[in-house]
């Protein structure tokens, strides 16, 4: 027994492991309704140089569909996800929007921790009095608003009283400068440039609160859950007869246990949130991956982007499972009774 | 006779469920003395452990309630304190083992990790980082101590007198210290092999072990009571021996007030100096343990001892007392057990009989007198 690093790395590898077979079988979905299921493949899929001409595609379509299928896991592999019909490739510009994405989920996800998690502790300490009903309110609400309008109260009643700004990621004041990682606020920290971080970070602050509040139930109401099924347990009893705090009886020793369970869920929750920004993204006019989605299927009368739609589904797909991965090893690292090995 | 560090004075206690009140103890008084053990021995559901948790004030209130009575700890009334000051007098002054070792230890945490947070706490105090109950007539003696903080030890280190002692006990004492007193106290509960221990999580040791862990963790606050609620109930018999050992050789190695709940006849008589029989929620029969024992003096007492499978005969079925524990809820008039008792008569049905001490006995000092709540105590040892 016992829990050494090195088992960790094994029991990573195995969750990994796990993935291959998951993340094998979307791409093969994706290349069913992409390529069996259309007619006009070539015009869509391989206008691009990088996969060849019009002819070299038809060449393609003729051949059988198993040597399609690998040619689809030859491309995907070497990062290419094809290109508009425009000759634009999309890799690239999805590479520019995912971070974006990721930024405006991290911070959310960063509210629903440090908000939501210690309302759901407070809602057990107060369990059917007046405070844990407040709490139920509160993420009923958040629980009961659809995105579209939560985005849109909050841009345009809430961002003028607040003083926040509701486009994009930057003030259009700002002077461009280089961006490594397409996350506004890393960027700018990157850059050293303090102004334009705080700029950034006011940017953020909205579309992450309309998010965070949507989604804030779940993380509530697990923690809620969870604690209230620890806190009648012998070890919290212990916690109290040792003389600390009712602070540190739940901070520490009940919550401790009780998140356990809220991780599970906050991952899931996560992965969901990365393939759920569309509107929220829309709204805000935050350059993420939700909005290429949403142009890409043509949304706001853009011109359609196959290619793009197609890869941006592989992503999705891959950013709920690489979340629930991540809440796995959380999982395994939070709770001392998982074996390791 | 000295002062008892504890006293419970007429101790009632009620759970409010639904419509129904429960009344789990019911004019319970007990003193405990330093080195002197206490046992409370009953049936399930008589209100042993409902007694043990509300000394610490544990239960949960509601649904639990104190009627009246007084717990006297050190000068202070333990129920009058605030909710909010519960964790000044839990932490140092009384320790308590709980009757489930596989559930009491934090499963998140490592054995290292919750034993020190107890020795922590209590160094805490010591130095007046961390504030300690005041209240009541006598304050506890740790507060007695002078207030130190952190920037009155540092400026300490000019002033020649005694400054150096000073400084050395009021420094926060570094992670290993902390360490090389946990291990101190698992060599107490004589764990072999402390050092591998220490970093093990609860799940990993067996329940004999975990006991240990529980009795360290709560000898290491140096409790001036210890409460042990059925410390061995949970435990297979080999195991239940060894850990009975160890904590009757603590128990003269500490000199602490125990308060030992037992539903085990045995055990109380191997551990407890002076024993309390508890039936419906009051204590029906108090005394020296052998006296007790020897000579019972009330129905109930006299019924459970000849309950007790005996291990030298085996002639014939166990004998088992007729009827059940009266509900809680709707405890019969006068004496609780006079539905089940063959010397009930008339009287018994009217009046609680009051826990009244025997003529013509003479206690060792800090031992109550043999009482009997039976309003007939000299025709008990005549019945079978």
């Amino acid at each position: 027994m016992g829990r050494n690093p090195s088992d960790l790395l094994i029991f990573i590898g195995k969750r990994l492991l796990q993935l291959v077979p998951v993340i094998i079988g979307v791409i093969l979905l994706t290349f069913v309704f992409t390529h069996l299921d259309l007619t006009n493949v070539c015009s869509e899929w391989y206008t691009h140089a990088g996969a060849g001409t019009i002819a070299n595609c038809k060449r393609t379509v003729d051949q059988p569909w198993t040597t399609q299928l690998s040619e689809y896991f030859v491309n995907l592999a070497h990062g290419n996800f094809g290109a508009t019909q425009f000759g634009t490739p999309v890799g690239p510009s999805v590479a520019a929007y995912l971070p974006a994405t990721l930024e405006l989920v991290l911070a959310a996800l960063f509210l629903m921790i440090v908000v939501g998690i210690p309302l759901g502790v407070v809602a057990a300490q107060y369990s059917g009095r007046w405070g844990d009903h407040l709490v139920r309110l509160f993420y009923l609400s958040g629980w009961a608003t659809p995105t579209y309008l939560g985005a849109v109260i909050a841009a345009v009643f809430l961002a003028p009283f607040l003083g926040l700004p509701t486009r994009g990621d930057f003030s259009t004041a700002t002077v461009p400068f280089p961006q490594y990682t397409h996350m506004s606020v890393v960027d700018a920290l990157l850059a050293g440039n303090l102004p334009y971080t705080a700029d950034a970070i006011s940017h953020l602050i909205l579309p992450a609160a309309v998010l965070a509040f949507i989604n804030m139930g779940i993380a509530t109401r697990m923690t809620r859950a969870s604690m209230l099924e620890v806190l009648p347990l012998d070890y919290v009893r212990s916690a109290r007869m040792k003389g600390l705090s009712e602070f540190w009886v739940l901070y520490k020793h009940a919550l401790r246990n009780a998140l356990i369970t809220t991780t599970t869920v906050l991952g899931i929750t996560a992965g969901g949130l990365l393939a759920g920004t569309v509107v929220v993204e829309e709204v805000f006019d935050w350059p993420g991956i939700g909005q290429y989605a949403y142009d890409a299927i043509g949304g706001g009368g853009s011109t359609p982007n196959f290619a793009g739609a197609i890869a941006v589904v592989i992503i999705f797909a891959i950013a709920v499972v690489a979340a629930n991965l991540i809440a796995d090893i959380l999982y395994g690292v939070l709770d001392p009774r998982v074996d390791w090995r | 006779m000295t002062d008892p560090v504890l006293r419970v004075e007429d101790l009632s206690i009620a759970y409010t469920v639904g419509a129904g009140t429960f009344r789990a103890v019911s004019g319970v008084s007990l003193d405990l003395h330093p080195g002197k053990v206490v046992g409370i021995v009953g049936e399930t559901g008589c209100g042993k452990s409902t007694l043990a948790q509300a000394i610490p004030r544990l239960l949960p209130e509601p649904p639990a309630s104190i009627g009246h009575g007084r717990i006297v700890f050190r000068g202070t009334d333990l129920v009058q304190v605030p909710k909010r000051k519960l964790p000044m007098i839990r932490g140092t002054g009384i320790g308590m083992i709980f009757q489930e070792p596989l559930n009491s230890l934090n499963p998140a945490y490592r054995v290292l990790d919750q034993i020190s947070e107890s020795i922590r706490i209590r160094h805490y105090r010591d130095m007046g980082y961390v504030r300690t109950f005041v209240g009541g007539e006598v304050p506890f003696d740790y507060s007695k101590r002078p207030t130190a903080t952190v920037t009155g030890s540092l400026a300490k280190g000019i002033i020649p007198d005694g400054a150096l002692e000073e400084a050395a006990r009021d420094r926060l004492r570094t992670r290993s210290e902390f360490r090389n007193e946990v291990l101190e106290y698992l060599r107490l509960v004589r764990i072999n092999d402390p050092e591998t221990i220490l970093r093990l999580f609860p799940h990993e040791l067996s329940g004999g072990m975990r006991q240990r862990i529980m009795i360290a963790m709560a000898l290491s606050e140096r409790p001036s009571v210890l409460i042990a609620d059925e410390p061995t109930s949970a435990l297979d018999v080999t195991i239940q021996a060894q850990v009975l050992t160890l904590m009757k050789e603590l128990i003269d190695e500490v000199n602490t007030a125990v308060l030992f709940i037992s539903h085990d006849l045995g055990v109380i008589a191997e551990t407890a100096d002076e024993v309390g029989v508890m039936y419906a929620g009051r204590i029906v029969e108090q005394g020296p343990v052998a006296e007790v024992f020897h000579d019972p003096r009330h129905p109930y007492t006299k019924a459970l001892l000849r309950a007790a499978p005996n291990r030298y005969k085996s002639d014939g079925p166990l004998s088992a007392m007729a009827g059940n524990v009266p509900n809680l809820a709707k405890l019969p008039d006068g004496c609780a057990f006079h539905p089940r008792c063959p010397l009930a008569r008339p009287a018994c049905r009217a009046v609680v009989p009051p826990l009244a001490p025997l003529a013509g006995t003479s206690p060792p000092p800090d031992i109550s007198a043999h009482k009997s709540a039976c309003f007939f105590p000299d025709e008990v040892p005549g019945l079978p």
